[in-house]
C-alpha cells in the first residue's frame, strides 16, 4: 500500500469516523441549543403545560373565581349511548375542549346530585375541595368519556359533504358543494354516471302501492328507509322528517344488535313488544342482585351510575352482588371479594340457569305468593305490594281448542257480551279463581286468587282445560331436574340452588338484570326467564327491586309552550316495515300459501313480538327484496356493517350494487365501516357541538332529561347565514326543497296558535327546550345572569333571545346552564314504593307469545319464561347443525371496559389498551399449547380471524372471549381519498379483531341472513360455534 | 407462564438511560483501566511495563475524551448540563460525578502530557514544520518520571473516584435490586481493567503487535477475568442461597427469562472463553481475546443499564426494549464509535506509536511511517 | 411558582456557563423543603375496593396535564388473580406516592426534584437537565422522561389545582369514587379518618418510602412486584411521535 493511499485511507477513515460522530451526536446538538429556547418551555415550571385551572375557589371564605377565557359548561357525553350529564371546560378563544367531567347536577354523573335549583356558581363550589364537598359531591366522566373529546378534533373527521368517487367502498371521495348535495338527494338523475338514480321527489309517493296484490305492505315510499341508532336527543327530529313529513314507516334503531332479546324478554314480560319497556335494579338500595348477562362497571347502561352506585354498595352499603356470565369482567372486584362475585356460565344456556332458580324457589316455597296472588292493580295496592302480575290469571290450555294458548276471558264465561272488536280487548277481563275455587273477573276480585289451579273449568261451552299462568311457569321449570339443568348451563346445581335460596333471601330488595349477554340464540326465552325471577319476589316499582325509572321530561310533545309531535299535513306511515313486526297471518302473502295449502313456511320469518329490526333490513329486505325492495337507505349515527355480527358476509355485495340499493345517504362525522359504502357521506356535529335533549334508558328513579348544545362552534363546513353541516339543517334544506310539511316558516304551532319557522336547529331545540322548562308540576325559575355568564350559556344568547318568546328564554337558558332538567333526587320513591311505577300487570304469561306461530314452522310457542337451547329459524338446534364435535369451542362478546365502536378513534384510549386479546381458558390453552401473546386462529362457520391469545382463568372453559370494539376496517384503519388528499395513516385504528366478522348466517332460511333469535330477532353474538387454532410462531 | 395472576392493563415505561450511557459507562471504564495499565510503565518507571504503557495510554485519552460527550448526550437538557455546577447536592452520586469527571479528565491530560512530553520533544527535534508546535507541546521538557509519577497518582485518585462515584452511582438505587449490590462497583472496576486489557490488545496488534505487550496484557485480562468470574459466582451464590433478600429479588426477577437466561450464558462465555485462551496461550491470541473482552465489558454495561431498566418495578414481565435506529440508539453508538475513531487517528496522528523494537529505546520515526504504524 | 428561578434559567441558559455564578445556588434544595403551606399535608387514600377499573382517572390526568403521547403519570393496573381456583378482577391504581421520604429527591444532581412544604413531590423543569436518575431512584416506576419537556414528569398531585382551591382531576372524574383525596395535618379530613380508622397499606413498605398514597384492601399479592403473566401492552411503534396524526391546534 503506498503511502498516499495509506494517508487516503486513514483520513477517510477519519472523515467516516466524524461524520458518525456528527450523525450520532445531532440531536444533542440541538437539543443543547434547543433547550434553552424558549419555545421548547413549558407554560409552568412546576406544572408543565397544564392549562390554568377552570376557576378557583378560596377554600376560606368559599368565593369563586372563574378563570378567564375557561366557561364550564354542562352538555351531554356521546362517548357511549349512556349520554351522561358532564362539564365541558371549554377554551373559548380556541374554540376548543380542554377537559371533561360530571355534571354535578345529573343522575348520570353524580350520587347524590344538586338540588336542581342551585344557582351554578354553588355547582362550581360543589366540586371543589371547599369543606371537602367536592369528594361528596363528585361527579365524573368515565375513561371513554375524558377521552371522547379526541373526536371533535380528529383528523378523520369529515367536515365537508362528500359524494363518492369511483365504485362503492373505493374510499375515494369528493367534496360537493351543500345545495348540490341536497339537490342530488331530492332530485336524483344520472348520479354516478352509472344510470338513473331516484331522488327522493321521486320515492315519495305516499299513493301507490309497494305490490297492488299486497297492499298491506304499503305505498312506494317506504322504499326509502333510515337506520339510526340510539336517541342521542334528536331522534324526534330525524322522526319527524322521515316518518312524519316524508311518510316512510321504515326508521329503525339499533335495538336488534344491541340488547334486542333482553328487551323483547323484558318486553313479553312488561306486556309490550313494541316499546319494550324493562326496569333496571334500584342499585342505591338493593342487597342482592343477581346480573345474568350484562357486567355493570364493566359495560352496561347507564354505564357510571350504576358503576358508582356499584362499588359504594359493595364497600360501604349492604349490596351483595353475583356476575354470571362466561367472561371475569371488571363488574368483579377482588378486593370486595366476599360482596362481588362471579359465576361462569356457558353461552346462551342463562335459561336454563333461571329456569333451575325457579324451580328450587316453587319446590321451596321461596315465591312472593302475596304479590303473585293478587289479581289486579287495586287488590295488590291494598295488600301493600307495589305492583301486581297475571299469575293468577287463567289460560285455556285445552288441546285443540280454538282458543287454545289464549287467556280465559270475562266473555268467555259469558259474563259480558262484547261486540268483535271490542271482545277479548281491555274491557273484557280475565278469569282468575277464588279462594273457594269459584271463578271471577280478575279486576272484580278483592283478595288473593288461586295461585296454582290445573284442571277443567266449568264454561257456558262446556268444560275447558285451563290453568293459571303461574302453574304453567312452574310446569315449564319442571321439565328437567336441577341437576338437568346444572348439566346444561355448567353452573352446578348446589350453585344454583345456592342463587336461587340468596335471591329470595332480602325480599324485595333484590333483583335480577340483564342485558347483552341475552345475545344469544335462544335469547328471547332466556331473557324473559330473567325478568320473570323478578316477578316471581314481585320486585317491581320497589325500592331496593328493579324500578321503572323515573322517565324523562319530553320535548317533542305537544306542549305545554310548542306543538311539535304533530304538525299540519303530517304523514301517518303505513304498511308493513321491512323486518315485518307483524303476524305473519296478517299477511297477503300467508293468505295466498293457505290458499295453495301450505301456509308454512314464510319467505322469510315474521316477528310479531318484535320491534323493527336492523338485521332484516339488511339481509331479506337489502338483499332479497323481501317482502319489497329498498330505494334509498339512509344511515344516521350509526354503524351496522360493523356492529351486526355476519351481515359483512350477507350484505356487503348488495351493498356495493347501486342496481339492488340505488341510493345510500349516511350523515356521520366519520367515515365507518357502514358509511365508507355510501354514496354520499353528510357531516354531522359530534358531541359538544350538537343540540339535543336525551334521556337515560332506565336505572334513574327520577325524571331526566339531558341537554345538548353547542359549546363550542362545530368544525363542520359553515353556511351562509352561519349554520353549518350537520344532519339538522341537511333534513332542513331537503324539506325545503321537496316541500315537505313541517319545515319552513310556519311550520311550528305554539299552544296559542301562533306559528314559528323551522329552519335552523335552534327553532327545534329551544322551543323543545321551552316544553322541557314548562313540565312538570311548575316551569323552572328564570337563569340569573350568573348563571348564563358562568355556564357559558352566554354563548347562545342572541339565538336565545330570537327564537324564544320574552318569558321563555331565560327558563330555557336555566334548563341550559344545568344541562338539562332534573328532578330532585329523593324525590324517586315515596317511603319504599317508587314515585314513578309501571302501573300495567306483569305477565307470567305472555298471551300474544304464546298464541303466536313461528311463520317458519307454524308451531306454537312457549307463553311463559322456558329454557330452549340456542335455535336457527326453523327450530333446528344450532349445536346439530353446527356440532360441537367440529366446533369445539364458542366466541362471545363482552364489551370493551373502555372503548365503545367509534371511540377507537380516541387516541388516549387505544394507547392504554391498543387492541383485544382473545380470552382462552386456561386448560384450553393448555391443552392446545396456547400462551399469552401467541397469534391463533378463529374459524367459525361464517369466517376466520386471526387474533392474539391471552390466557386466563376467567373465562369459562369452551368459550372464547372476544373484548368488543376492535377490528375496525375503517374509522381511519383505512386512510380515504377526499378530493386527491389521502387522510393520515394509522393502522393502529384496525388493531385487533371484530367478533361481527366471525357471525354467522342462518343455514335453515333461504335467501340472506344473519342468524337471530328466532323470536326477539336480535343478531345472535353469543355463543357463535367456533374452532381455535395456534398460529406458527410469526417471524 | 404464571397464569395465577394475568396483567390486563399496565404501563411500560422508557428507559431513561438511554445507550448513550452504556457508551459513557463503557468508555469512561475503558479510560479508567487504561490508566491502571499505564501506570507500571509510567509513573511507576517499570520499563517491562512501558510499551503495554503506552498503549494503556492511548485507551485510557481515546476513551476517557469520548465518554463525557456520550454522557452529555444522556442528558435530555445536554444545554443545561451547567446546572450540575450552580448547586450544592452532596446526595447525589451523579452531583459528585459532574465534580470528578473534569477532574479525571484534566488528570488524565495531565497525565498523559507528562508521558508523552518525551515523544513530543522528539517530534520537535525532527525537522518538519510542525516541529515548532510539538516544542511548544513539550513545553521544553523531556521525561520527567518525577512528574510522571505526581501527575500519574492525580490520574490514579481521579480514576479511582470516577470507578468509586460510577459504581456507587448505580449501585446505591435501591429501587433496582440488580443494580443495588455492592458488587456491582467491583464489577464495573474488574470488567473495565478488563474491557482496556482487551483494547490494549487489540490496538497492540495494530500497532505493531508487540509479542510481550500482549502475553502480558493477556495474563492481566486472565486475572482480571478470573476475578471477574469470582464476583460474579459470588453475587449468583447469594442470589441463589436468598441469604440476603436483594441478592435474592435481583436474581428472581429474571431467572425466568428465556432472553436473560441466554444473556447470561452469553457473559460466562464471554468471560470463560478469553480467560482460558489467555490462560493457555498468552501469545498470538490477543486480537481474538481482545475482542472477545472488549465486548464482554460493553456487554455487561448494556446488560446492566439497558436489561436492567427492562425490569418493572412494579409490573410483571419485562419492558419490551428495541433499540432504535436514531440517535439514542445504533446511531448515537455509531457516533460515539465514530468519536472514539477520530481521537484515536488524531492522537496517533499527533504522536504515533513509535516502531519499536524487542525493547530498544524509543527513536523518532518518519511522520509519514508512523502513521502507517498505527493504522496497520 | 417559582417564576424567578425559571427566567433565570431562561437568561442564562443561552448565555455561557459564567453567568450562572450569578445565580444564587440553590443549595438549600439539597434537603430544605420550598414552595406550598406547611400547615397541610397532602395525601390520597385510594380505596380499591371501590375502583372499577374505569381508567377515567388514567385519561383525566391525561388531558389535565397535558401529558405527552403513550405517557402516564397514572394508571390503573388492571389484573385477574386466581387464588384456590377463584379467578377476580383486581385493580391497582398506582401515581406518585409522594413520599415523605423520597428516593428520588436525594438523587436528583440539580435539585430540579423538589418538595413542597405541603408534601407534594415535584420537578422543576426548568431546573432538570434530564438525567433520568430520579426515574431509575423511584422503587413505584411512578416517573418518566417526558418527550415534550425534555425533563422528568410524573403525578404532581395537581399543584396547579388544589393551590387552586379545587380536587386533583384524577380525584375528581373518580367514578367508583376510590380517590380520595385531602389533608392529613387536618385531623377531621377524610384522608385522616380512614388513615386512623381503615389501617390503609401502602405499596413496598420495605423500601422505606413511607409514601403518602395509601391503599384500602390492597391485595398482598400486587404490593410489590406482581409476578405473573405480564399484559400485551406494548408502547406504540413510535414511542416518540406525537399524536400519529397531527391534531388541529387551534
Ligand atoms: N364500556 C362500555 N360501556 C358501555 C358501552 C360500550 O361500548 N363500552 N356501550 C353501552 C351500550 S350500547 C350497551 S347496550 C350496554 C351493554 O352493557 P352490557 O349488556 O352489560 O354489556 P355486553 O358486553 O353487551 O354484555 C354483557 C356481558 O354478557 C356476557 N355474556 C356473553 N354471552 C353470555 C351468555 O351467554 N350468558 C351470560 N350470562 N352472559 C353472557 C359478556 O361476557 C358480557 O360481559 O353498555 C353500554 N355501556
Ligand atoms: N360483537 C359485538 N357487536 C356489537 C356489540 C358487542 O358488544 N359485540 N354491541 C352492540 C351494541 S350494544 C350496540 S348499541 C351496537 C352499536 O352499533 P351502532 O348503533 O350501529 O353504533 P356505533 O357502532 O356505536 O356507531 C355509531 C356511529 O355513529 C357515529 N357518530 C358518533 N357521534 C355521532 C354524532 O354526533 N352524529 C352522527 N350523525 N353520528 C355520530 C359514529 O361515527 C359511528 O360511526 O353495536 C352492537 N354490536
Ligand atoms: S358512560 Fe358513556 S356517556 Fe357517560 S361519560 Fe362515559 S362514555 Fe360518556
Ligand atoms: S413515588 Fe417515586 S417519584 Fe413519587 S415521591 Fe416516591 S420516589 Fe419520588
Ligand atoms: S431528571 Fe431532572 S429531576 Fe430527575 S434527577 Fe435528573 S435533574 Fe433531577
Ligand atoms: S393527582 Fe393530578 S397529576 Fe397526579 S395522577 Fe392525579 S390527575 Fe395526574
Ligand atoms: S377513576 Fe376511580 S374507579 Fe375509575 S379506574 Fe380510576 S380509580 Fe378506579
Ligand atoms: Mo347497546
Amino acid at each position: 500500500m503506498s503511502i498516499t493511499r495509506r494517508i487516503l485511507l486513514k483520513t477517510s477513515a477519519a472523515g467516516g469516523a466524524l461524520a458518525a460522530f456528527a450523525a450520532g451526536f445531532s440531536d444533542t446538538a440541538r437539543h443543547l441549543v434547543g433547550g434553552a429556547r424558549a419555545a421548547d418551555r413549558p407554560d409552568d415550571a412546576i406544572s408543565g403545560n397544564a392549562p390554568p385551572p377552570e376557576f378557583r375557589v378560596d377554600p376560606a371564605t368559599g368565593t369563586v373565581t372563574p378563570t378567564p377565557g375557561q366557561t364550564v359548561a354542562n352538555v351531554a357525553c356521546l362517548g357511549c349511548t349512556t349520554l351522561c350529564g358532564v362539564r365541558v371546560r371549554v377554551d373559548t378563544a380556541a374554540n376548543r375542549v380542554l377537559r371533561v367531567a360530571g355534571n354535578p347536577y345529573s343522575p348520570l354523573s353524580t350520587d347524590p346530585f344538586l338540588p336542581y335549583a342551585t344557582p351554578i356558581r354553588e355547582s362550581f363550589a360543589s366540586l371543589t375541595r371547599l369543606g371537602e364537598r367536592g369528594l361528596q359531591g363528585r361527579s365524573t366522566a368515565c375513561g371513554r368519556g375524558n377521552a371522547a373529546l379526541e373526536m371533535l378534533t380528529s383528523p378523520f373527521r369529515v367536515t365537508t359533504p362528500l359524494k363518492r368517487v369511483g365504485p362503492r367502498g373505493s374510499g375515494r371521495w369528493e367534496p360537493i358543494a351543500f345545495d348540490r348535495l341536497v339537490e342530488e338527494i331530492a332530485e336524483g338523475g344520472d348520479l354516478f354516471g352509472e344510470g338513473p338514480v331516484d331522488g327522493l321527489r321521486g320515492l315519495r309517493d305516499l299513493k301507490t302501492p309497494i305490490d297492488p296484490a299486497a297492499p298491506e305492505l304499503g305505498p312506494q315510499v317506504n322504499r326509502v328507509a333510515l337506520l339510526s341508532s340510539v336517541n342521542d336527543g334528536r331522534e324526534p327530529f330525524v322522526r319527524r322528517f322521515f316518518n312524519q313529513a316524508l311518510g316512510t314507516i321504515n326508521v329503525v334503531g339499533h335495538g336488534a344488535y344491541c340488547g334486542g332479546a333482553y328487551r323483547s324478554g323484558s318486553g313479553a314480560a312488561f306486556g309490550d313488544a313494541k316499546k319494550m319497556p324493562h326496569a333496571k335494579p334500584d342499585l342505591r338500595n338493593a342487597e342482592f342482585v343477581l346480573f345474568i348477562g350484562t357486567a355493570p362497571s364493566n359495560a352496561g347502561n347507564p354505564f357510571k351510575r350504576q358503576a358508582m352506585l356499584l362499588a359504594r354498595g359493595r364497600t360501604d352499603g349492604v349490596l351483595n352482588y353475583v356476575v354470571v356470565d362466561p367472561v371475569l369482567t371488571n363488574a368483579d372486584n377482588r378486593a370486595t371479594a366476599d360482596r362481588a362475585n362471579w359465576v361462569p356460565i356457558r353461552p346462551g344456556t342463562d335459561g336454563a340457569l333461571v329456569m333451575g332458580m325457579m324451580r328450587w324457589m316453587f319446590e321451596n316455597g321461596r315465591i312472593d305468593t302475596r304479590y303473585l296472588s293478587q289479581p289486579n292493580g287495586a287488590a295488590a295496592e291494598a295488600a301493600g305490594e307495589a305492583g301486581w302480575c297475571n299469575a293468577t290469571h287463567l289460560v285455556i290450555v285445552q288441546k285443540g281448542h280454538p282458543r287454545e294458548g289464549r287467556m280465559l276471558r270475562a266473555s268467555d264465561m259469558g259474563w259480558v257480551t262484547l261486540d268483535e272488536k271490542e271482545r277479548y280487548g281491555d274491557r273484557d277481563a280475565f278469569v282468575v279463581l277464588a279462594a273457594d275455587g269459584a271463578p271471577v273477573a280478575h279486576d272484580a276480585h278483592g283478595g288473593a286468587a288461586a295461585l296454582f289451579h290445573d284442571g277443567a273449568l266449568e264454561t257456558p261451552d262446556g268444560a275447558l282445560a285451563v290453568k293459571t299462568a303461574l302453574t304453567l311457569l312452574r310446569d315449564e321449570t319442571m321439565r328437567l331436574e336441577l341437576s338437568g339443568y346444572a348439566d346444561v348451563c355448567g353452573v352446578p346445581a348446589d350453585v344454583i340452588a345456592g342463587l336461587a335460596r340468596e335471591f329470595t333471601a332480602h325480599g324485595k330488595k333484590a333483583a335480577a338484570n340483564a342485558h347483552g349477554g341475552m345475545m344469544a340464540g335462544n335469547g328471547f326465552y332466556n331473557a324473559f326467564g330473567v325478568v320473570t325471577l323478578n316477578t316471581l319476589i314481585g320486585n317491581l316499582n320497589h325500592k331496593g327491586g328493579t324500578i321503572f325509572g323515573g322517565g324523562r321530561f319530553p320535548d317533542e310533545q305537544d306542549g305545554p309552550r310548542y306543538k311539535l309531535a304533530s304538525f299540519p299535513g303530517q304523514v301517518k306511515p303505513s304498511g308493513i316495515a321491512i323486518s315485518r313486526p307483524v303476524p305473519y297471518e296478517r299477511s297477503g302473502e300467508f293468505r295466498a300459501a293457505r290458499a295453495a295449502g301450505r301456509p308454512y313456511p314464510a319467505k322469510a320469518p315474521w316477528y310479531p313480538n318484535a320491534p323493527q329490526l336492523t338485521t332484516e333490513y339488511l339481509t331479506s329486505g337489502l338483499v332479497d327484496g323481501y317482502p319489497y325492495g329498498l330505494k334509498a337507505l339512509f344511515l344516521w349515527n350509526s354503524n351496522p356493517v360493523y356492529g351486526i355480527p355476519g351481515v359483512r358476509a350477507a350484505a356487503e355485495a348488495a351493498l356495493r350494487d347501486p342496481a339492488t340499493l340505488p341510493l345510500i345517504v349516511a350523515i356521520d362525522p366519520f367515515i365507518n365501516e357502514s358509511s365508507a359504502l355510501a354514496d354520499y357521506i353528510v357531516p354531522d356535529t359530534v358531541l359538544y357541538e350538537t343540540w339535543g335533549w336525551a334521556a337515560p334508558w332506565a336505572g334513574v328513579p327520577t325524571k331526566t332529561t339531558t341537554a345538548r348544545w353547542p359549546v363550542v362552534e362545530a368544525r363542520t363546513e359553515r353556511l351562509p347565514g352561519g349554520r353549518h353541516v350537520q344532519m339538522e339543517t341537511f333534513l332542513i334544506a331537503l324539506a325545503m326543497r321537496l316541500g315537505l310539511p313541517g319545515f319552513g316558516p310556519d311550520a311550528i304551532e305554539d299552544t296559542e296558535g301562533n306559528r314559528h319557522p323551522l329552519e335552523r336547529p335552534e327553532d327545534w331545540y329551544l322551543r323543545g327546550g321551552a316544553n322541557v322548562a314548562w313540565l312538570g308540576k311548575q316551569p323552572v325559575p328564570d337563569a340569573t345572569d350568573e348563571d348564563i355568564a358562568l355556564s357559558g350559556v352566554a354563548r347562545l344568547l342572541p339565538a336565545l333571545k330570537a327564537t324564544l318568546k320574552d318569558g321563555e328564554w331565560r327558563k330555557v337558558a336555566f334548563v341550559l346552564a344545568r344541562g338539562g332538567r332534573y328532578q330532585d333526587d329523593g324525590e324517586g320513591f315515596a317511603g319504599d314504593v317508587a314515585t314513578h311505577r309501571f302501573k300495567d300487570p306483569l305477565l307470567v304469561y305472555n298471551e300474544a307469545v304464546g298464541t303466536a306461530r313461528s311463520s317458519i314452522t307454524g308451531r306454537r310457542w312457549t307463553g311463559t319464561a322456558t329454557w330452549m337451547e340456542p335455535v336457527f329459524a326453523d327450530g333446528t338446534p344450532v349445536r346439530r347443525v353446527h356440532t360441537p364435535e367440529d366446533w369445539p369451542f364458542q366466541v362471545v362478546s363482552a364489551k370493551s371496559v373502555l372503548v365503545s365502536a367509534y371511540t377507537i378513534a380516541a387516541d388516549r384510549l387505544r394507547h392504554l389498551h391498543p387492541e383485544n386479546p382473545v380470552g382462552i381458558n386456561a386448560d384450553d390453552a393448555r391443552r392446545l399449547g396456547i400462551a399469552t401473546g401467541d397469534r391463533i386462529r378463529i374459524a367459525t362457520p361464517g369466517g376466520s380471524a386471526t387474533a392474539t391469545a391471552i390466557v386466563r382463568h376467567g373465562v369459562m372453559p369452551g368459550v372464547l372471549a372476544v373484548e368488543h370494539g376492535f377490528g375496525h376496517r375503517e374509522y381511519g384503519a383505512r386512510p380515504h381519498v377526499i378530493g386527491g388528499t389521502r387522510q393520515p395513516d394509522v393502522p393502529e385504528i384496525g388493531a385487533g379483531i371484530n367478533l361481527n366478522d366471525l357471525g354467522i348466517a342462518d343455514p335453515t332460511r333461504a335467501g340472506a341472513s344473519v342468524w337471530v333469535d328466532p323470536i326477539a330477532g336480535s343478531a345472535v353474538r353469543q355463543g357463535i360455534p367456533a374452532r381455535l387454532e395456534r398460529l406458527a410462531v410469526p417471524a | 407462564m404464571d397464569t395465577n395472576i394475568v396483567e390486563v392493563i399496565n404501563v411500560t415505561r422508557e428507559v431513561a438511560w438511554l445507550p448513550w450511557a452504556v457508551q459513557y459507562f463503557f468508555l469512561i471504564g475503558l479510560s479508567v483501566g487504561g490508566v491502571l495499565l499505564s501506570l507500571p510503565g509510567y509513573a511507576f518507571a517499570r520499563e517491562e511495563w512501558r510499551a503495554t504503557g503506552r498503549v494503556a495510554l492511548l485507551v485510557a485519552l481515546t476513551c476517557g475524551l469520548a465518554a463525557p460527550v456520550a454522557l452529555l448526550s444522556d442528558l435530555h437538557q445536554p444545554g443545561r448540563f451547567w446546572h450540575f455546577y450552580v448547586v450544592f447536592r452532596p446526595t447525589s452520586w451523579m452531583w459528585w460525578g459532574s465534580l470528578i469527571i473534569p477532574f479525571y479528565v484534566a488528570g488524565l491530560l495531565v497525565y498523559a502530557w507528562t508521558c508523552l512530553r518525551e515523544e513530543l520533544r522528539e517530534h520537535g527535534a525532527v525537522d518538519s514544520r510542525l516541529a515548532p508546535l510539538y516544542r511548544l507541546a513539550a513545553a521544553g521538557g523531556g521525561r520527567n518520571d518525577a512528574l510522571i509519577r505526581a501527575a500519574g497518582l492525580v490520574a490514579l485518585a481521579g480514576a479511582a473516584a470516577v470507578v468509586l462515584y460510577t459504581g456507587a452511582e448505580v449501585a446505591v438505587v435501591r429501587a433496582r435490586p440488580l443494580w443495588n449490590t455492592p458488587f456491582l462497583p467491583v464489577q464495573f472496576a474488574l470488567t473495565a481493567l478488563a474491557g482496556a486489557a482487551g483494547l490494549v490488545l487489540i490496538l497492540n496488534r495494530f500497532a505493531g503487535a508487540d509479542r510481550a505487550v500482549e502475553v502480558r496484557v493477556n495474563r492481566v485480562l486472565a486475572a482480571t477475568l478470573a476475578a471477574v468470574m469470582a464476583v460474579g459466582g459470588l453475587w449468583l451464590a447469594l442470589g441463589l442461597s436468598g441469604i440476603e433478600p436483594t441478592h435474592a429479588e435481583a436474581l428472581g426477577s429474571v431467572v425466568g427469562s428465556e432472553a436473560w437466561r441466554v444473556t447470561a450464558v452469553w457473559a460466562v462465555a464471554a468471560t470463560a472463553v478469553p480467560f482460558a485462551i489467555a490462560l493457555a496461550r498468552p501469545s498470538g491470541t490477543g486480537l481474538l481475546t481482545g475482542l472477545i473482552a472488549v465486548h464482554s465489558a460493553w456487554m455487561f454495561r448494556w446488560t446492566v443499564f439497558i436489561g436492567g431498566q427492562s425490569v418493572p418495578k412494579t409490573g410483571a414481565g419485562f419492558y419490551e426494549y428495541a433499540l432504535p435506529a436514531g440517535p439514542d440508539g445504533l446511531l448515537g453508538i455509531a457516533g460515539t464509535a465514530g468519536l472514539w475513531l477520530f481521537l484515536l487517528l488524531v492522537i496517533t496522528a499527533i504522536v504515533p506509536t513509535p516502531r519499536r523494537p524487542a525493547s530498544g529505546p524509543v527513536r523518532a520515526a518518519p511522520a509519514a511511517g508512523r502513521a502507517v504504524a498505527a493504522a496497520e | 411558582m417559582d417564576r424567578s428561578r425559571r427566567n433565570f434559567c431562561l437568561g442564562a441558559g443561552a448565555a455561557a456557563v459564567g453567568a450562572a455564578a450569578l445565580a444564587a445556588p440553590p443549595a438549600d434544595a439539597a434537603a430544605a423543603r420550598k414552595g406550598g403551606d406547611p400547615a397541610n399535608r397532602w395525601a390520597m387514600v385510594v380505596d380499591v375496593r371501590k375502583c372499577v377499573g374505569c381508567q377515567a382517572c388514567t385519561v383525566a390526568c391525561i388531558m389535565e396535564n397535558a401529558v405527552p403521547a403513550n405517557s402516564f403519570r397514572t394508571i390503573v393496573s388492571t389484573y385477574e388473580v386466581t387464588e384456590g381456583g377463584r379467578a377476580g378482577t383486581a385493580m391497582l391504581p398506582r401515581l406518585c406516592n409522594h413520599c415523605e421520604d423520597a428516593p428520588c429527591l436525594p438523587v436528583c444532581p440539580t435539585g430540579a426534584t423538589f418538595q413542597r412544604r405541603d408534601g407534594i413531590v415535584v420537578v422543576d423543569n426548568t431546573v432538570c437537565v434530564g438525567c433520568g436518575y430520579c426515574v431509575q431512584a423511584c422503587p413505584y416506576d411512578a416517573r418518566f422522561i417526558n418527550h415534550e419537556t425534555r425533563t422528568a414528569d410524573k403525578c404532581t398531585f395537581c399543584v396547579h389545582r388544589v393551590d387552586a382551591g379545587l380536587l386533583p382531576a384524577c380525584v375528581e372524574t373518580c367514578v367508583g369514587g376510590a380517590r380520595i383525596f385531602g389533608d392529613l395535618n387536618d385531623p377531621g379530613s377524610t384522608v385522616s379518618r380512614l388513615v386512623r380508622t381503615q389501617a390503609p397499606k401502602v405499596l413496598k413498605p420495605g423500601q422505606g418510602t413511607d409514601p403518602r398514597v395509601f391503599y384500602i384492601g390492597l391485595d398482598p399479592n400486587l404490593e410489590g412486584k406482581v409476578e405473573g403473566t405480564p399484559t400485551l401492552w406494548r408502547p406504540s411503534a413510535r414511542p416518540h411521535a406525537h399524536a400519529p396524526a397531527a391534531k388541529e391546534h387551534a
